[in-house]
């Protein structure tokens, strides 16, 4: 449904996006990981054809991005992070105006706005104004909009931001039904849990570049069994090089000053790493050990935090 | 075209829910009106303040009172409010500013009168003043001739009643035949007098309603009126900004519609609410002012030509403006200088040539001149063309604010 082949994106001397190459299945859902910066949002606005690339083709639903402009935008739905809708217009009227702007009939319409707003419990107050509604309804409106012409390719800019549990688990209800009915959709997140929940296959992306893509249990195998532990102190990185080294099956992922994420065989030598590091007169602050899991692939793949 | 309606009649619908800022910019026309027209329109009765004037009697004789008395006498007494005061203190309140003139009465003033003697009053006029103590001189000027006047004719009668006061006699016979001389005079000049040969009739020329169509009202509210317009019209296109931020572009950018026709639609709302504005300001002419506008399917013609004008101007000026800080600084700076030059603010009658040049060039100088033409009742080919101007440099400025802001929204839409 969409391939990405050989993408490259400059701004200035920053490669904001290098060279990647990805496909995403019909009915997918595709999760698009990566910290602030990594080139997410460049990537998806190529898609959605609000940024021209320097290199690279997108091909949706077998046609060219560059030649079927037109075409394709009539296939394809937003979900932008900003709430991108009228707040002093009713939820009713909202949806028409994205549904008439997207070319879908009256009757169908009118179908498929009582349809989704049943669906998110929000039918009997579809002629409030916008305004008056709390930010996990307006998620919810902002989701349906992106969903009201049954887009086959909908991309979702972390649509989840800031909202409860509950309006949360609703917005996954629908996501994985609009891909039951076949709707591909690239899920841009920096929250773990919910790629590991949502998605059926996730790219990693870090500093312009897709480290791994897979589903879950195809990039935890990346770690192995191997635990990931990250240990913080007052040392310096060639101290910290220097006791590790005595440690064969600690494999060093990253280590600067105070800081170092190290690859376990299993987390019962991390006793003794730690006393290592106190007889050498190190203080320790902060010591965590993650299993395997889209996190600890996360640290092993880009040396950092996802909140970082 | 079916997506350019879409989109303008969102837009209508939110200006509908959310219309402080466009009833604020048509109430503020209509209240400036009002006070301007308040004090440069003509009123049935101009209420003059009274000229303060000091009076300094070193005589205090009855002739001194007789002149002073002039002043209290009639009209003049509701134009002059005299005081009689120590000439030191009349020079004090002076340098004071305290009034506009202080009239010296000389010792010996009646003496001297009554003895023929010339005799000099003197007024110290306030500096700082320019017609009021103008107006006291020549109500001085009157009554010292008046003075002199009554003392010419009754010269003899007055000799002869200052040896009955010097004699202290006043004997029966001679008093009788003074009274029959006086009256003798009284009537020999009466017939020139009474009633006077010339008389003034005052009349104030009212303002020529059935003449004229033409009011200060109906000349300033077209003036005020275009200036607000403007800010009107920006109120709207400045949603283009907004949506922006919003997000809303970025989704409709996404969507089958062209950005072109997002453009295109905010220069349709803005032109159509600004004329929608414009008809609600000349409905309140006519009912707060009485304006009589004219031809008033001619008006509608210049309401919708004027704001198809402004809405593509305005369109111009936003392709070269990148956020709602830029549009708020740089459009008010424009909008006034327009206002300013073009003659929403002074009329440009009193322009010098050449400023008018640059006035020409102003969207508020043919807006102004269409509205009073049309007021004026203008024969039609001298309106037609300013409508056929104001309709071409609309479009004009249209396709080219189009083409430019085209560009310019689709750089800044990814953040």
């Amino acid at each position: 449904m969409l391939k990405i082949t050989h993408l490259s994106k400059s701004f200035d001397s920053l490669k904001a996006v290098d060279d990647i190459s990805f496909e995403v299945n019909k009915g997918e859902i595709f999760g698009f990981l990566g910290p602030n910066g990594a080139g997410k949002t460049t990537t998806i606005s190529m898609i959605a054809s609000l940024l021209k690339p320097d290199s690279g083709k997108i091909i949706i639903d077998s046609l060219d991005l560059d030649t079927n402009l037109r075409k394709i935008k009539k296939i394809m739905g937003v979900v932008p992070q900003e709430m991108a809708f009228y707040e002093e217009l009713t939820a009713k009227e909202n949806l028409v105006f994205w549904g008439k702007l997207q070319g879908v009939g009256r009757k169908t319409l009118e179908e498929r706005i009582k349809y989704y707003l049943e669906k998110t419990a929000l039918l009997g107050r579809e002629n409030e104004p916008l305004k008056k509604y709390s930010g996990g309804m307006k998620r919810r409106i902002n989701l349906i909009i992106g969903l009201i012409h049954q887009p086959k390719i909908l991309l979702l800019d972390e649509p989840t931001l800031g909202i409860d549990v509950q309006t949360r688990l609703n917005i996954y209800e629908i996501i994985k039904e609009a891909s039951s009915q076949g709707t591909t959709i690239l899920y841009t997140t920096h929250n773990l849990q919910e790629a590991e929940e949502l998605c059926h296959r996730i790219a990693i992306i870090d500093q312009g570049k897709i480290l791994a893509v897979g589903t879950l249990d195809e990039l935890i195998k990346i770690v192995g069994e191997k635990d990931i532990a990250l240990i913080s102190g007052n040392f310096s990185a060639d101290q910290g090089r220097k006791i590790l080294s005595s440690f064969k099956d600690a494999s060093v992922i990253s280590l600067e000053e105070g800081k170092t994420i190290l690859s376990l065989e299993a987390s019962k030598k991390m006793p003794l790493i730690l006393e290592q590091f106190f007889k050498e007169g190190l203080s320790i602050n902060d010591v965590s050990i993650k299993q395997p899991n889209l996190e600890s692939v996360f640290l092993k793949l880009t040396g950092k935090e996802l909140r970082e | 075209m079916k997506n350019i309606f879409l989109l303008a009649r969102k837009d209508f619908i939110r200006k509908w829910r959310n219309p402080v800022v466009i009833i604020g910019f048509i109430l503020i026309p209509v209240t400036l009106t009002f006070i301007f027209g308040l004090i440069f329109g003509p009123s049935e009765e101009k209420i003059l303040p009274r000229i303060p004037v000091l009076a300094a009697d070193k005589d205090q004789s009855i002739f001194s009172d007789f002149f002073l008395g002039f002043f209290k006498q009639g009209e003049l007494n509701k134009l002059i409010d005299l005081k009689k005061v120590e000439e030191k203190e009349g020079r004090k309140l002076m340098d004071k500013g305290k009034a506009s003139a202080l009239l010296v009465i000389p010792e010996n003033f009646g003496k001297n009168v009554w003895e023929g003697k010339t005799v000099e009053i003197l007024l110290l006029k306030n500096p700082s003043e320019q017609f009021l103590p103008q107006i006291v001189e020549e109500v001085c000027d009157i009554s010292t001739l008046l003075l002199s006047s009554v003392f010419s004719v009754f010269s003899d009668e007055l000799v002869l009643i200052k040896s009955f006061i010097d004699q202290g006699n006043f004997p029966d016979k001679d008093v009788s035949s003074l009274s029959v001389r006086i009256k003798n005079r009284i009537e020999g000049i009466s017939q020139f007098v009474f009633p006077p040969v010339i008389s003034l009739k005052e009349k104030t020329i009212k303002e020529k309603e059935e003449e004229s169509p033409f009011s200060i009202y109906g000349y300033i509210l077209p003036a005020i009126a275009t200036m607000f317009l403007l800010f009107i019209c920006n109120a709207v296109f400045e949603d283009i900004l907004r949506e922006k931020e919003m997000g809303t572009l970025l989704r409709m950018t996404v969507s089958p519609l062209k950005i072109s026709e997002f453009i295109w639609s905010k220069i349709l709302t803005s032109a159509l609410i600004g004329s929608l504005c414009t008809l609600i300001l000349i409905g309140l002419g006519i009912i707060i002012f009485s304006i009589h506008w004219g031809n008033l399917f001619l008006v509608f013609f210049i309401v919708l030509c004027l704001n198809i004008m402004i809405a593509g101007f305005i369109s111009f000026l936003y392709s070269f403006i990148r956020t709602e800080r830029q549009a708020g600084a740089v459009l008010s700076s424009v909008f006034i200088i327009m206002s300013l030059l073009g003659g929403s603010m002074i009329p440009v009658e009193s322009f010098p040539p050449f400023i008018l040049n640059f006035s020409k060039l102003t969207l508020n100088y043919w807006g102004i001149q269409a509205f009073h033409k049309a007021i004026m009742n203008a024969p039609l080919k001298e309106v037609v063309p300013i409508l056929l101007g104001m309709l071409f440099a609309g479009i004009l400025f249209s396709f080219i604010g189009s083409y430019f802001l085209n560009n310019s929204l689709k750089k800044g839409l990814v953040k």
